[in-house]
């Protein structure tokens, strides 16, 4: 049991960690609670299909390729829109910003239901084949989905802790008006985590519908999911998240197989609970 | 005199007219159709209808009336699901309503049923639906179970399934069971008989995992399936069987999968999975699969493909279309024996209560005869589920033997 839990945790704790690291960094930047990231991460998915089956008629193999490629910009453009558009202007107020990211979500989430029915769909296998680790077999898929996740986690924590323009992101969540006063663009750097988050978002929807699928119910899961990975990391603790993330991985694989699948989320909630209960700031603190 | 031949023809011919026009809206019968509509469930029972009304719209109709169907959305919610039968038979005013989809569901909408005296032909497999037919029968006499068979009949279906066929015929020897069932209403119905046959027949259930609407990820289940069990039998409807066979394929788990799995019937689920149902074993509700078991069949698929360029998207495509005409069957029965009013739920429960054992009706799945709890009856000769087997793109019938299409395929890796 320690051997599947090990493995097989590790690989969804790695896709845990891209959602939740989006989700984390947007709210330490911006304050902005995102009700609308787990809709961003089943979009990844539902693009890369649509523009699949267009593509593989002009591209053929290289077409899912494109089709990821494409569908993580999209998300990550949709996710400038909705800044620019509907949170921008209310960015002061967090509960209004709650309000309408949630009202965003069930509408995103309904026209999804409208074009593509309540059925779940997979995007389809990059790399075919598996190896045994500690007995367990592993997909290539699952392996990439780890190594591809990690990557990205860490090419973010290099951005922020080495570039210019990592830096302002630091700044501005650390203190956005002694941020303003040395001269950053406090909008833009906004921008460009929103930017950030969502193609997180929609790459991680993109693994994780390799290796399972995803529906329109998917959304609403996620969404419990980054909380209690948020709330168990520090909310805008992106680096507690990002541990936090294997901790939800382990405890998922650990409970399903000793509880059963229904009790998944339900240990989720309680963990959100306790954990606001016992220490607020999260396992990790919050990062000022 | 000619001029007043001509005179009177006129007034003859406008008087009928003046006669009919009002009444037009009379010569239509409302059919509701009630399922969740954003699903392939629904969407295939919507179809199935109009290809049934337009078929018998364009034979005459019922008794010279033609049928208008009225589509409802329970949206997989029971609050919703009530108000729509409501709305069905109060505001639209509907003869009969067809459908359903989930047990849970049917059992809200069933006392709507009761309390508007509203015709239904049901599609739900619990047997608590047709309990409530024989514990108060005056109440509840209008539901008639008719697209799927009653719950309790999975399991007969199953245990002939694993052991005369895959272990008496296949010689396969499978004595560990682990199952992956929806956690839902109709499967701790269907255990509560399975468990004991199973036992009884000398298998051990080793694992009863229970999977709520929507679960993606099986791989924990599986591995400790492929540990623990001999065959894999998932019982399942709310939850799609195309993740599991995914990541049952991918992760070429070395153990057969072999039992209810309702997205598995569908046409399409050989794309759906990428092909990596190769293998899986499942039941078909009364040939709710497209063979060519008799001819009423090949002409309903025929027709489905042509009006809407696909195979019946799913299972409920059969029953619906049959529902149909069994109703008119009933109607035309009633009329014939001079009935006043033929279109009366209470007289059309006897009538369609005449279609039994000795009188079934014959439909695009077989003959149709009802319990006298208004179930359908189950066996070989009737309406039951086939053991199928998905290979090469195609869904073969195995067992019973004399509807059987092929033989069973082992995938390699097991």
């Amino acid at each position: 049991m320690i051997a599947e839990v090990l493995v097989l945790g590790t690989v969804v704790g790695g896709i845990w960690a891209l959602v939740a690291s989006g989700f984390s960094l947007i709210f330490g930047v911006a304050r902005i609670l995102n009700f609308a990231h787990g809709v961003l991460f089943i979009l990844g998915a539902y693009f890369t299909i649509s523009l699949n089956s267009v593509l593989s008629n002009f591209f053929g193999k290289l077409s899912l390729v494109l089709s990821i490629f494409l569908s993580i910009l999209l998300v990550g453009f949709i996710g400038l829109l909705i800044y620019w558009i509907l949170l921008a202007p209310i960015k002061e107020y967090e509960i209004m910003i709650m309000l309408i990211t949630l009202a965003l979500a069930l509408l995103v989430n309904e026209l999804i239901l409208l074009t593509f029915k309540d059925i779940s769909i997979s995007v389809p296998t990059l790399i075919p084949g598996k190896v045994e680790i500690l007995g367990i077999p592993l997909t290539y898929t699952r392996i990439f989905a780890l190594l591809s996740a990690l990557s990205l986690l860490i090419a973010l924590e290099l951005f922020i802790r080495k570039t210019r323009i990592g830096k302002s992101i630091l700044a501005v969540s650390q203190d956005k008006e002694a941020a303003m006063l040395i001269g950053i663009n406090v909008d833009r750097i906004y921008s460009l985590s929103m930017f950030i988050s969502a193609v997180f978002a929609a790459f991680g929807g993109i693994l994780y519908a390799q290796i399972y699928a995803v529906n329109p119910e998917t959304a609403l899961r996620v969404l419990i999911y980054a909380f209690a990975i948020v709330i168990l990391g520090g909310l805008g603790n992106v680096r507690g998240s990002i541990f936090a993330a294997f901790i939800i991985g382990y405890l998922q694989v650990l409970t399903s197989l000793t509880l059963g699948a229904r009790w998944i989320e339900i240990v989720a909630m309680v963990i959100i609970i306790l954990i606001l209960i016992i220490r607020p700031k999260g396992l990790f603190g919050v990062e000022t | 005199m000619h001029a007043l031949r001509i005179l009177l023809l006129i007034i003859v011919v406008v008087a009928l007219l003046g006669c009919t026009m009002p009444e037009k809206k009379e010569e239509v019968i409302k059919i509701g159709i009630i399922g969740p509509m954003e699903t392939k469930y629904g969407i295939a029972m919507k179809r199935a209808a109009e290809l049934a009304a337009k078929k018998i719209n364009e034979e005459g109709g019922i008794l010279g009336k033609k049928i208008e169907i009225v589509v409802a959305d329970t949206k997989f919610n029971p609050d919703v699901a009530t108000a729509e039968f409501r709305r069905l038979a109060q505001d639209e005013k509907v003869k009969v309503v067809i459908g359903g989809f989930s047990s849970g569901i049917a059992l809200n909408m069933i006392e709507v049923m009761a309390e508007t005296r509203t015709l239904w032909l049901g599609d739900a497999s619990s047997p608590r639906l047709t309990d409530k037919v024989a514990q108060d029968y005056e109440h509840y006499k209008y539901f008639f179970r008719i697209v799927v068979t009653n719950a309790s009949t999975f399991p007969l279906d199953m245990i002939e399934m694993l052991d005369n066929y895959l272990n008496k015929e296949l010689g396969l020897n499978l004595k560990k069971v682990a199952i992956i069932r929806d956690d839902a209403l109709w499967t701790d119905d269907v255990m509560k008989k399975f468990k004991p046959l199973l036992e009884e027949r000398g298998f051990e259930i080793v694992m009863d995992e229970k999977v709520p609407r929507g679960t993606e990820d099986f791989s924990a289940i599986l591995l400790e399936a492929q540990k623990k069990a001999d065959v894999i039998v998932p019982i399942l409807a709310h939850v799609r069987g195309d993740t599991l066979l995914k990541q049952w394929h991918d992760m070429k788990i070395k153990k057969l999968i072999a039992g209810h799995d309702l997205s598995a019937i569908d046409p399409d689920f050989w794309n759906a999975t990428d092909g990596k149902c190769f293998g899986e074993i499942y039941l078909a509700d009364g040939g709710a699969v497209p063979t060519p078991i008799n001819e009423k069949m090949v002409e309903f698929i025929n027709m489905y493909e042509r009006e809407f360029g696909t195979l019946p998207e799913a299972y409920s495509a059969y029953g619906v279309y049959d529902a149909v005409f069994i109703y008119k069957a009933a109607v035309e029965m009633a009329s014939k024996d001079g009935v006043k009013d033929p279109f009366d739920p209470d007289v059309l429960v006897k009538y369609l209560e005449k279609f039994n054992e000795s009188n079934p009706f014959e439909s695009t799945r077989g003959k149709i005869a009802f319990t006298k709890n208004h179930d359908l009856l189950w066996g070989d000769e009737f309406i039951r589920n086939y053991v199928c087997q998905w290979q090469e793109g195609k869904q073969v019938i195995l067992y019973p033997k004399n509807k059987a299409t092929g033989e069973f395929v082992k995938p390699e890796w097991l």
